[in-house]
This record gives structure tokens, C-alpha cells and sequence, in this order.
């Protein structure tokens, strides 16, 4: 009994496994095929436009009564259609800075532009994810992920249809009528990235979404977050402390220092997707990023000692 | 399955009605030989059959039914006026934050302030007349609703307000649908916790200022020296508490916290 249970299981991680594969392969052609009609109709030009500008972003923070600088003038652009991921160590105020970019908190000084415009309240066109979901236990799933729609008037039954769709996408059909404790973190995470689809952002903003997940599944939301981006084309923000996250998923990571914040180096990655956690091509990235980054956590804890 | 959980569950309640009655008999199987021993009068202290009987008497001449249903009257429109102002000072108390943290900083005044104590005041104020009667039940209990709509308001995790806010939600929809929603299980409990502090109250100011009623049953009882009244009062005051605090407010209670799975955090 025991055996056979075990033997299911195994079968069923290696269907899983080919099943992804397959997903890959099919994906990246789909991919290939569509870039190259755009690329017809566009007449071989790829122009890029400039969806969210910072313009030297400045934040104070109130320590123990004291102010201390938690970013210094931060100056980013990012274009239409990208994947930027922001990496530091922790404390250094990549989240805040998502926060004002989200209009959840203000800059002391600078701002932001979105498509051009100065934004300074939150808005359903730059939607976030946070490390805990922050999914209502209080609705169904699929209330969960018609939230936002609802928030803009959208009227029920085309509500109903959009938010269906992006629980099918997430596959979380079978769970719409579930109540959010009934699922696991990482279908939560699963739950809370249809939710922010779900109102067709702008721009989507995530904030360490994987942390608190274990590895298998993050692993797995990793490359299923790349198939979304290439089908959707989002422009997405993503802040993590994970080096490794931030090589697969970036098309660009931008390193921050340490207190008071600045950004210290930009690296853009061009490699095919979906990149995979084990790719030996990847470790280049990740040590150039690592090196960035090793002197600004010793820099940390100096700073915590003193 | 489903019909065996379901057996099981009834088997438990069974089990657990079953222990009840065992404490019970229990109970009043020591009241009887204490009874029997004799150290008190029987004035002093009734046997169970004569409380048994004397209880018999006042439901049958209507006293008691008539007490209960007067008492609870008056309760549920007294509780109905704290919850509305109570429930309204509170959202006035986050609104207005300065206000809201004066008024917090008094809480524990207001809710260990003694009920009986509202009593003097409210004769003179007011009078020997059922207002003055729901004034006391009020003041007992609005303190409660009011800090417990502020609490529970404050301790949202703000992780909610946030991705509302960022999904689009503000003013008055940011209320209806987040915020109201999220403070619900900690309020149903101020609810409860005013609600008893309503009970004590009412029955203390019908002691003491009512010419109707539960308590004043028990003072009557006590004047005429009628023992065995003022215990079958106390008995049905009792059950009265039980029934309301388990059979609705619990079951409430229960529900909100099922739907939001709160038992499942182990």
C-alpha cells in the first residue's frame, strides 16, 4: 500500500517533469513564432518606450526618534515590456522603494512618472504582490481574484469571466470556491499573481513574492512567472534578496548598496528563456551580482556591529 | 465519510451533554445532603425539590415568564442603542486619531468601571423608570462596543489596507469591503464581552430601582424572605446567560471564525 503510494508519487513528479519540459519547448516557440509576425508587421523595428521613470527618489525613515537616509537619490528607468529585478541586502529599502513607485508611501523628494504622467496616490495600474499574498480570508478565491475589478466597477458577470480566466491560467480552477486557508503558501502566491493579472496593470510590482515559499515550489513559480511575462508582455518590477531569482528572471537587476541606498550596478542579462535554476550559463551573472553584493552585506553587518 | 463525521460529531455532543447532566446531578445531590444536614434553616437554605416547586409556582402565576420576558426587553433595546453609539463613537475615535488615542488612553477606566455604580447617578439623573434602567445597561456596555470597534479597526494588519488601496479601493468602498470585513471576528468578540457586561448591569439596576422584572423578582424574594424564589431566579438568570452567550453569540462567533479559518492556525 505504502509502496504503491510511493511509486504514484514518483511517477508523478517525473510526469510533471516532462510535462514542464514540454511546456518549455512549447512556449519558447509560441514565443519565437509571435516575435517573429510582430517583427513582420513592425517592419523589423523593435522600438522600446519608457513605461515608469524615478527621478531622484529620496526617503527618510524615523529610527528610534532619529531620521535616518534610506534612499539617496534613486534615478531608473524602465522600458515597456521589461523585467527588472532589484536586488540588496536586506534593510536597504528596495521595498520602500516599491512601496512609493506602488503610492503606498511617499518620497521625501523626487518622483515618479508613469507613461509620463507624475503619480503620487496608488492605483490599480501599478499592482503588487507582497511577500504574503495578502489575500481576504474573509472571500472565495475567486472573490479574491475579482477584488480589484470590482474596485473599478467592472460589472459581475464579465468579472466573473476575466477572473475565471486567470484561474484557469494559474491553475487554480478547481480551488475558485475555496476559502484562502484551504490552499497552500505557494498556491496563495498562485492566487495573489492571478489577482494582480486579473486588473491588467500597467505595471506589475513584486515585492519578494517567493520568500517564505519552499524550494520546489518556488522553483516552479519561477519558470511558471517567466511563461506568464512572455505571454503577456508586462513590464514587471521585482525586488528579492535572491540572487539566484533575481539572474532567472531579470532581463535586467539592478544592485543596490546598502543604507543609504543608491543604485550601484546595473546588469542586463540576454539569455533564452525559460531559464532554468540549474543552468550552468547562469553562474556567471550570478557571481558578477555576488560580487556586487558581498561587500555591501559586510558593509551591513559593520554597520549593524557599530 | 461525511455521514461518519457527521455520527461522530453527534456522538460527541451527546458525550458532552451527558457530562453536563452528570455535574448537574452531582450538584444538586450535594445541595441535599447539605440541605439534610441541617445547618442551615430551611429558610436559609432550601432543599432542590422546594426550589424545584417554588419555581413550578412562579412560572405558573406568570410572574416569571412575564419577569423574563420585561428584563430581556429592556436588554436588547438598551444593548441595540450601545451598539449603534458605541459602534459610532468608535469609527469617531479612528477618524479623529487624537481624539480616538485620548479616549483610548481612559479604556481601562471606562471598562472595569463597576455597573451598580452607574446606579445612584442614574436616579438622580434620570429617575425610577425604565430609562433610568436602560441608562445603566447602556453606560455598562458602550465602552465596551466603542474601544472594541476601535481595537479591532487599529489591529487590521495594515498588509490588507495596502493591497486594497493598491487594487483601487478607497473612502467609503475601502470600508464596506476591507475594512469592515477584516475587523469583523475581533468584533463580534467586543460584542460579546458587551453584551455580558449588559446582563450584570440589568440585573444589578432591577435590584436596586425596578418594580418589574428579573431582579426585582430576586428582591422581592429576598423582602418576603422567600428563599427558594430569589435560587429559581438566580437559576433561570443563569440558564438565560448560558443560552444567549452559547446558542447565538458563540454560534456567531463560531461561524466567522470557521469561514475565516481561524481554527486552522494551530
Amino acid at each position: 500500500m505504502r509502496w504503491n503510494k510511493l511509486v504514484q508519487a514518483k511517477i508523478r513528479t517525473l510526469f510533471n517533469r516532462i510535462i514542464i519540459t514540454l511546456l518549455y519547448e512549447f512556449d519558447s516557440l509560441c514565443g519565437h513564432v509571435s516575435e517573429y509576425i510582430l517583427s513582420q508587421r513592425l517592419g523589423g523595428s523593435c522600438f522600446q518606450m519608457t513605461k515608469l521613470q524615478a527621478k531622484n527618489i529620496v526617503k527618510h525613515f524615523d529610527h528610534n526618534g532619529n531620521s535616518v537616509l534610506a534612499l539617496d537619490g534613486i534615478n531608473l528607468d524602465v522600458q515597456e515590456g521589461d523585467f527588472l529585478c532589484i536586488v540588496g541586502p536586506s534593510g536597504c529599502g528596495k521595498s520602500t522603494f516599491l512601496n512609493i513607485v506602488a503610492g503606498l508611501e511617499k518620497p521625501d523628494s523626487g518622483e515618479i512618472l508613469l507613461n509620463g504622467k507624475p503619480i503620487s496616490t496608488p492605483g490599480p495600474d501599478r499592482t503588487m504582490i507582497f511577500q504574503e499574498g495578502a489575500l481576504f480570508p474573509w472571500l472565495k478565491v475567486i472573490d479574491n481574484v475579482e477584488f480589484g475589478l470590482k474596485m473599478a466597477g467592472i460589472p459581475k458577470e464579465e468579472r466573473r469571466q476575466i477572473s475565471q480566466r486567470y484561474l484557469d491560467m494559474m491553475q487554480l480552477t478547481k480551488f475558485a470556491e475555496s476559502y484562502t486557508y484551504q490552499l497552500s503558501t505557494g498556491m496563495k502566491q498562485r492566487v495573489a499573481i492571478a489577482r494582480a493579472l486579473a486588473m491588467d496593470p500597467e505595471i506589475l510590482l513584486m515585492d519578494e513574492p517567493f520568500a517564505a515559499l519552499d524550494s520546489q515550489t518556488r522553483d516552479l513559480l519561477l519558470v511558471e512567472l517567466q511563461l506568464i511575462w512572455e505571454r503577456t508582455k508586462k513590464t514587471i518590477i521585482f525586488v528579492t534578496h535572491n540572487i539566484s531569482e533575481s539572474v532567472i528572471l531579470g532581463n535586467r537587476v539592478v544592485v543596490f548598496k546598502n543604507r543609504p541606498s543608491k543604485i550601484k550596478k546595473e546588469i542586463y542579462i540576454d539569455y533564452r528563456r525559460p531559464r532554468l535554476m540549474e543552468d550552468e550559463n547562469l553562474q556567471k551573472y550570478y557571481h558578477q551580482i555576488l560580487d556586487e553584493l558581498k561587500n555591501e552585506v559586510i558593509a551591513q553587518i559593520k554597520d549593524e556591529n557599530q | 465519510m461525511n455521514k461518519k463525521i457527521i455520527s461522530e460529531k453527534k456522538s460527541q455532543g451527546l458525550h458532552d451533554a451527558a457530562n453536563a447532566a452528570l455535574m448537574l446531578a452531582v450538584f444538586v445531590g450535594i445541595w441535599e445532603v447539605v440541605f439534610m444536614l441541617g445547618i442551615w434553616s430551611k429558610i436559609s437554605l432550601p432543599s432542590p425539590a422546594m426550589v424545584a416547586e417554588s419555581f413550578y409556582k412562579i412560572t405558573l402565576n406568570l410572574s416569571l415568564p412575564e419577569s423574563v420576558g420585561i428584563t430581556l426587553g429592556r436588554l436588547v433595546a438598551a444593548f441595540l442603542i450601545s451598539i449603534s453609539f458605541g459602534t459610532l463613537i468608535g469609527l469617531a475615535m479612528i477618524r479623529f486619531k487624537g481624539f480616538g488615542k485620548t479616549l483610548n488612553s481612559f479604556s481601562a477606566g471606562l471598562l472595569s468601571f463597576p455597573s451598580i455604580a452607574w446606579v445612584p447617578f442614574s436616579i438622580l439623573l434620570i429617575g425610577f423608570n425604565e430609562f433610568g434602567i436602560m441608562f445603566v445597561v447602556i453606560m455598562s456596555s458602550i465602552f465596551s462596543v466603542m474601544i472594541s470597534t476601535y481595537s479591532s479597526i487599529r489591529n487590521i494588519p495594515s498588509i490588507y489596507m495596502d493591497a486594497a488601496r493598491n487594487m483601487g479601493a478607497k473612502g467609503f468602498t475601502l470600508f464596506r469591503y476591507v475594512t469592515l470585513p477584516a475587523a469583523t471576528p475581533s468584533l463580534i468578540i467586543g460584542l460579546r464581552q458587551g453584551w455580558s457586561f449588559a446582563w450584570h448591569a440589568i440585573i444589578g439596576a432591577e435590584i436596586l430601582m425596578s418594580i418589574v422584572g428579573l431582579g426585582h423578582i430576586l428582591s422581592v424574594g429576598r423582602d418576603f424572605l422567600d428563599m427558594s424564589e430569589v435560587i429559581a431566579s438566580m437559576i433561570t438568570i443563569f440558564t438565560i446567560g448560558l443560552i444567549v452567550d452559547r446558542f447565538l453569540l458563540y454560534k456567531l462567533e463560531d461561524r466567522i471564525r470557521k469561514k475565516w479559518g481561524l481554527d486552522h492556525h494551530r
